[in-house]
C-alpha cells in the first residue's frame, strides 16, 4: 500500500523525480570527470619516471660516491642496522653521446632486479651485454637490446657494469645508491591517490632517519625527477580544485535529496497520521533514493566518462587519450551518490521529524576545524594538504554561515523597501534557510573558488609578464646543437649584425645532493638586471632561483658550497615554470672553472636593432638552428600559461553549473511547496511578466547572500593560493593582486546562475494551478 | 466612488476531464446581481462553489454561456476577453477573499492591504490602507507579517484588502471556513456592511445556513449541478 502511495506520487511529480535524477547525475558526472582526468594526467607524469626506478623513494648521496661506500651500507643493510630499508641497489645515472644523440644512461644491478614491465623485442635473444631502451632510442642505438622499458625519451637502463662503460667511467664510481624505503602511511597514501589521483603529491613527508654516518645525503626520489614533481604539484592543484568540485556535488546530491524529502513529506505525514511508523516510512525513502542514486550514478559515469574525453581531448589537443572507468572512479562514483544521498536523506529525514535546528556540536567543530586550517596555513611543514585543509575548512565554515546569515537577514526584511513584487522576491531569497540554505552554500563555495583561482592566476600572469619583462632582454634567441652555437658565436659576419651576443652554457649538477641546473655565462650589469639584481657578479657570487633557495635553504648574503667552492648568494630570482633548482654564476667565476669541461652551450641570446633582418641572417644560415624571436617567445610563454590554466577554467565552470543546478532545484522545490503564493498573485491580477519581476528579485536575491560570502571568501581562496599553496607547490611566491576582473566575472557568472535559477520556471504543469472545485 | 455595476451570469457550463470522464461541474447556470448586493452560495463540497466564483474572477474560462460585468456604461464580457485581459479586469475590479493563504507572507500587513493600490498605481488609496486597518482593529498590526497574526486577524487583513478599491465584485471562498463562531460572525459583519456601504456586488460561498442568510440571494448547487436560486 505505502509502495502504491509513493508510486503514485511519482508518477504525478515526474518533474521533480527527473530533477533528483538529473541533479544527481550531473553531481556524479563531475566528480568522475575530474578523477578521470586526474589519473589520466597521474599515469602520464608516472611515464616520466623509468619503470625499473620508480620502486626507490630515497637516494643515498655523498661527494666522490664509491662502489666501497656502496658495500658498507649493504654490510650494515643485512646486519639489520637499517629497519623499514626493503632494497639496497647502486645506480649510475648520466648523460652521454651515444652515435651522436644524447642518451641518459642508467645503470643498476639488474641481475639481482630485472627491469618489470618491459617486452621483449626478439623473444629469446636476451644478451647479457645487451640494454633496455625507451621506444625512441629502438632503432638508433647500435647495442644489442633486450627490451623496450617505459620512460621518458632517450632513455638508456643497462646492467652496472655495461653502463660503466657507456659512461667511460672507472668500475667504482656510482652516481647515487638507491632505497626502497617502507613508510608507515605507504598504505593508506595508496589507497588516497586511487581515489584522489594526485593527491599523494600533497601530503607532507616525514623524512626517514638512518643512522649511516657522516657525509650522506638522503634526497627523496621526487627531487630526483623534477618534471615529474612538477607536474605532481600541478596535478594535486587540479585534484584539490577537483575536491571542490566533490564537495560542491556532493551539496548537490545532498540538496537533491532533501529537496526529494520535502516533496514527498506531506504523504509521509498523512501516512504517519494512518499509524504507519516514522522507521518504515524513512526506510521506503531511503529504498527510493538509494535506487534512484544509483540510477544517477551509472548515468554521471558515462556522462563524466564523456566530459573527461572532451576535456583532455581540449587541454591535449595533440594526443589520443584513451580513459578507462576502473574499478575506483566506478566505486567513487556509486558510493558518492549512495552515500551522501542516503546519509543526507536520513540526517534531513530526521531533522523534518523532529525540525531541528543548528546544532552547537556543529559550531564548536568548525570553530575547531577553523583553528586547525589557521595552524596548517601559518605551518610550511604541513606541505600542501595542510594550505588546502585550510581552504576546505573555510569552505565548510562559510557554508555554516550561510543558514544563519539567512534568519539574521530575514528579521532585517521588513525594511526593504522599493516595488512590492521586487520586495516579495528579495523576501523569498531570505525566508527559506531550510530549503535555501546548502543550495545557497554550494554556490557560494563555487563562486569563491572561481574568484580565488582567478585572483592567483591573474596575479600569478602579472608575475609572469613581469619576468618576461626583466628576461626578454634579447631580440633574438638561438638553440639547438652546442657544437652549431658555438660556431656561431665565432661567426663573424652574423656577430657583426648584433649589438650584443650572449652564450650560455649549462650542466646538471649537485648540490647538497640535489639536482640543480648550473648556468654559466657573462654576468655583468645588463645580464644580472635580468635577474632583478643591479651589479655584475662576482667570482665567488651566484644568483639562486627562488625554488633553490628554498631547496637549500638559504637567503641572500649567505653562503653555499657548490663543487668544492663556497660562494655567497647575491641575489634570488623568481623563474616561474623553472623544473629544477637553478644557480647562476659568471662564466669566470671558481664554479665555471671547477667544470668548465662539463658543460655545453645551450643558447645564444643576441641583441640587435634589426631583430627580423638578425633572423632571417641567422635562419638562412647552415647552422641548423633553432631561431626565435624575442616577440614570439613572448606569446608562446603565455600561449603556455594560458593552455596550462584552461583546465582549471572547466572545472570551475562545471562546479558553478552543478551549483546553479543545485539552486535551481532548491527553488523549484520551494515553489511547488508554496504553490499558493502564485495563485494568490493570479487572483491579484498580477500578470505573468509581472510575476517574472518577483522571480528575478528572488533570484538576485539568493545571488546577492551567496555573493556576500562568496567574495570574502574567495579573496581568502586567492591569498592561501597565491602564499601558501604555491610556495609549497612550487618554491615561488606570488604578489596576490586583487583585480576587479578576477572578483567580478565570478560574481558576474554566479548571479546569472541565480537568476536563471529563480526565473525558470519548466515543469509547470507539475506545479499545475488548482484553485480548486 | 460609487459604481453603477451589475452581474450577469447567461446559462453558462464548466466541465473538467478526469482521464475518459467528463465532469460537469456547473451547467446551465444563469443568475444576476445588482450593485450593492449580496448573494451567498452554498452547496456540498465538489457541486462547483469555487469553480463558480473562479469563473466570476475570470481565473477559470467556462465552457458556454456568458458572464458580462456592467460598470458604469461599459460592459465587460469574459468569454470575449483573453486570459491577459481578464487578469487586467481583475487586477481593477475585482476583491477576492480565500479559506486559506490570502495573504503573501513575504508582506507585512500593510504592504498586503496596499498591494492593490501599487498594482494599480493607485497612491492616493495607500492612506487609507493604513485607516481601513485601523477599522477593522488592526493597527498596532501593520508592521508585523502575517506568520504572526491569528487566523481571524489574517481574515480582516484579507477583507481589507479586497475592499480596499471599492471594487464592483467582491468574491469570497468559504471566507469563515477557518474561523471559530465569533470570528466568523465578525468577518461577515465586515463583509457584508463594507459591500452594503460601498455599493460592492459580494458573491460568497460558504457552507454556514447563518452566513449563507445574511445574503439578499442565495443560490443552491447540489452535487449534479442542478442550482436553485432563491431570494430572501
Amino acid at each position: 500500500m505505502i509502495t502504491r502511495s509513493l508510486l503514485r506520487f511519482l508518477k504525478r511529480t515526474p518533474w521533480s523525480t527527473a530533477m533528483a535524477l538529473v541533479g544527481m547525475a550531473l553531481g556524479v558526472a563531475s566528480i568522475v570527470s575530474v578523477h578521470l582526468v586526474s589519473a589520466s594526467i597521474s599515469s602520464r607524469l608516472d611515464g616520466l619516471v623509468p619503470s625499473s626506478l620508480a620502486d626507490f623513494s630515497y637516494y643515498l648521496y655523498r661527494d666522490n660516491l664509491h662502489t666501497d661506500d656502496y658495500f658498507e651500507l649493504r654490510r650494515l643493510w643485512r646486519s639489520g642496522e637499517l629497519p623499514r630499508v626493503n632494497r639496497v641497489s647502486p645506480v649510475v645515472d648520466e648523460s652521454a653521446q651515444i652515435a651522436g644523440q644524447s642518451v641518459r644512461v642508467l645503470g643498476t644491478d639488474l641481475l639481482s632486479h630485472i627491469p618489470s614491465g618491459e617486452t621483449q623485442t626478439e623473444p629469446g635473444q636476451f644478451v647479457f651485454n645487451g640494454v633496455w631502451v625507451d621506444e625512441t632510442l629502438k632503432h638508433t642505438i647500435p647495442l644489442p637490446i633486450n627490451g623496450i622499458i617505459e620512460a621518458p625519451e632517450g632513455t638508456l637502463l643497462a646492467d652496472i657494469s655495461i653502463a660503466h662503460d657507456l659512461l667511460d667511467w672507472p668500475d667504482h664510481q656510482l652516481s647515487y645508491i638507491g632505497l626502497v624505503i617502507e613508510q608507515a602511511l605507504d598504505q593508506s597514501l595508496e589507497l588516497a591517490e586511487n581515489l584522489l589521483p594526485g593527491f599523494g603529491a600533497g601530503l607532507p613527508v616525514s623524512e626517514p632517519t638512518l643512522e649511516i654516518g657522516p657525509g650522506w645525503q638522503l634526497v627523496n626520489t621526487a627531487g630526483q625527477y623534477p618534471a615529474r614533481a612538477f607536474g605532481k604539484s600541478v596535478l594535486f592543484n587540479i585534484a584539490a580544485l577537483g575536491m571542490l568540485a566533490l564537495l560542491v556535488a556532493w551539496l548537490l546530491i545532498y540538496q537533491v535529496a532533501v529537496s526529494w524529502l520535502r516533496r514527498l513529506w506531506p504523504v509521509f505525514d498523512r501516512l504517519h497520521v494512518l499509524g504507519v511508523e516514522w522507521q518504515h516510512l524513512r526506510n521506503y525513502f531511503l529504498g527510493a533514493i538509494g535506487l534512484l542514486a544509483s540510477i544517477a550514478a551509472a548515468l554521471g559515469l558515462m556522462l563524466g566518462w564523456w566530459l573527461a574525453t572532451k576535456l583532455l581531448a581540449m587541454s591535449l589537443p595533440n594526443d589520443v587519450v584513451a580513459l578507462d572507468l576502473d574499478a575506483w572512479v566506478v566505486l567513487k562514483a556509486f558510493s558518492s551518490a549512495l552515500v551522501v544521498s542516503c546519509l543526507g536523506g536520513a540526517w534531513a529525514f530526521s531533522r523534518s521529524q523532529r525540525g531541528g535546528s543548528g546544532s552547537l556540536l556543529a559550531f564548536i567543530t568548525t570553530l575547531v576545524l577553523l583553528t586547525c586550517g589557521l595552524f596548517c596555513v601559518s605551518q610550511p611543514d604541513t606541505g600542501l594538504a595542510g594550505g588546502f585543509f585550510a581552504i576546505a575548512v573555510l569552505s565548510l565554515a562559510a557554508g555554516q554561515t550561510i543558514g544563519p546569515l539567512l534568519t539574521l537577514l530575514r528579521r532585517w526584511s521588513a525594511s526593504i523597501g522599493g516595488p512590492y513584487l521586487i520586495r516579495i522576491g528579495i523576501r523569498e531569497a531570505l525566508w527559506h534557510p531550510a530549503e535555501l540554505s546548502v543550495a545557497l552554500a554550494g554556490l557560494a563555495l563555487s563562486i569563491a573558488t572561481a574568484i580565488g583561482v582567478g585572483l592567483m592566476i591573474d596575479s600569478f600572469r602579472l608575475d609572469f609578464t613581469q619576468m618576461l619583462d626583466h628576461r626578454l632582454k634579447y631580440d633574438v634567441v638561438t638553440e639547438g646543437d652546442p657544437a652549431a652555437l658555438d660556431a656561431l658565436v665565432k661567426t663573424p659576419e652574423l656577430a657583426n649584425q648584433a649589438i650584443r651576443v650572449q652564450r650560455y652554457r649549462t650542466a646538471d649538477i649537485r648540490v647538497e645532493g640535489a639536482l640543480v641546473e648550473l648556468n654559466l655565462t657573462r654576468m655583468d650589469a645588463f645580464e644580472s638586471a635580468r635577474y632583478a639584481y643591479r651589479k655584475g657578479l662576482g667570482q665567488s657570487e651566484v644568483l639562486l632561483s627562488e625554488q633553490a633557495a628554498k631547496t637549500f635553504d638559504v637567503l641572500p648574503q649567505e653562503t653555499l658550497k657548490i663543487l668544492g667552492n663556497t660562494v655567497t648568494v647575491v641575489g634570488i630570482f623568481s623563474a616561474f615554470g623553472d623544473l629544477k633548482p637553478r644557480v647562476i654564476a659568471d662564466d669566470q667565476s671558481v664554479i665555471a672553472q671547477a667544470i668548465s669541461d662539463a658543460t655545453k652551450t645551450s643558447s645564444v641570446a643576441l641583441s640587435s636593432s634589426a631583430p627580423q633582418t638578425l633572423a632571417s641572417a641567422l635562419t638562412r644560415s647552415s647552422l641548423g638552428l633553432e631561431i626565435r624571436l624575442q616577440s614570439d617567445i613572448r606569446r608562446i610563454a603565455l600561449e603556455v600559461f594560458d593552455q596550462t590554466f584552461a583546465i582549471t577554467t572547466v572545472l570551475i565552470t562545471i562546479a558553478l553549473l552543478v551549483a546553479a543546478i543545485s539552486v535551481y532545484i532548491a527553488v523549484t522545490t520551494l515553489r511547488l511547496n508554496r504553490q499558493t503564493g502564485r495563485l494568490l498573485l493570479d487572483t491579484l491580477g498580477v500578470k505573468r511578466v509581472e510575476q517574472s519581476l518577483t522571480n528575478l528579485a528572488l533570484g538576485v536575491g539568493m545571488g546577492s547572500v551567496a555573493m556576500s560570502v562568496a567574495v570574502p571568501l574567495g579573496v581568502m581562496f586567492g591569498w592561501i593560493l597565491c602564499n601558501v599553496i604555491n610556495p609549497r607547490a612550487f618554491g615561488w611566491t606570488i604578489e596576490l593582486q586583487v583585480s576587479a576582473s578576477a572578483v567580478l566575472w565570478p560574481c558576474a557568472w554566479g548571479m546569472l546562475a541565480a537568476i536563471l535559477a529563480g526565473m525558470l520556471q519548466i515543469g509547470g504543469k507539475e506545479e499545475g494551478a488548482s484553485y480548486g472545485r | 466612488m460609487k459604481h453603477h455595476s451589475a452581474l450577469t451570469v447567461d446559462n453558462i457550463s464548466k466541465h473538467y476531464q478526469d482521464g475518459g470522464q467528463q465532469i460537469n461541474v456547473i451547467r446551465n447556470l444563469s443568475f444576476n446581481v445588482a450593485a450593492g448586493k449580496s448573494m451567498s452560495v452554498t452547496g456540498p463540497s465538489g457541486s462547483g462553489k469555487s469553480t463558480l466564483l473562479n469563473a466570476l474572477a475570470g481565473l477559470v474560462e467556462i465552457d458556454d454561456g456568458e458572464i458580462t460585468l456592467a460598470i458604469d456604461d461599459s460592459n465587460f464580457s469574459y468569454r470575449a476577453a483573453t486570459e491577459r485581459a481578464r487578469t487586467a479586469f481583475r487586477r481593477q475590479h475585482i476583491g477576492y477573499v480565500y479559506q486559506f493563504f490570502n495573504l503573501v507572507p513575504t508582506l507585512t500587513v500593510l504592504e498586503n492591504v496596499q498591494l492593490p493600490a501599487r498594482l494599480n498605481r493607485r497612491s492616493d488609496l495607500e492612506a487609507l490602507a493604513s485607516s481601513l486597518l485601523a477599522d477593522f482593529g488592526l493597527s498596532d498590526r501593520l508592521h508585523d507579517f502575517p506568520e504572526k497574526l491569528s487566523g481571524g486577524e489574517q481574515q480582516r487583513v484579507a477583507v481589507a484588502r479586497a475592499v480596499l478599491l471599492k471594487p464592483p465584485l467582491l468574491l469570497a471562498d468559504e471566507p469563515t471556513g477557518n474561523l471559530d463562531g465569533e470570528n466568523s460572525a465578525q468577518i461577515a459583519d465586515l463583509l457584508f456592511s463594507n459591500c452594503r456601504d460601498q455599493n460592492i456586488m459580494l458573491v460568497l460561498a460558504t457552507h454556514s445556513h447563518e452566513i449563507a442568510a445574511m445574503a439578499d440571494t442565495r443560490l443552491h448547487l447540489d452535487a449534479r449541478s442542478t442550482a436553485i436560486l432563491a431570494a430572501e
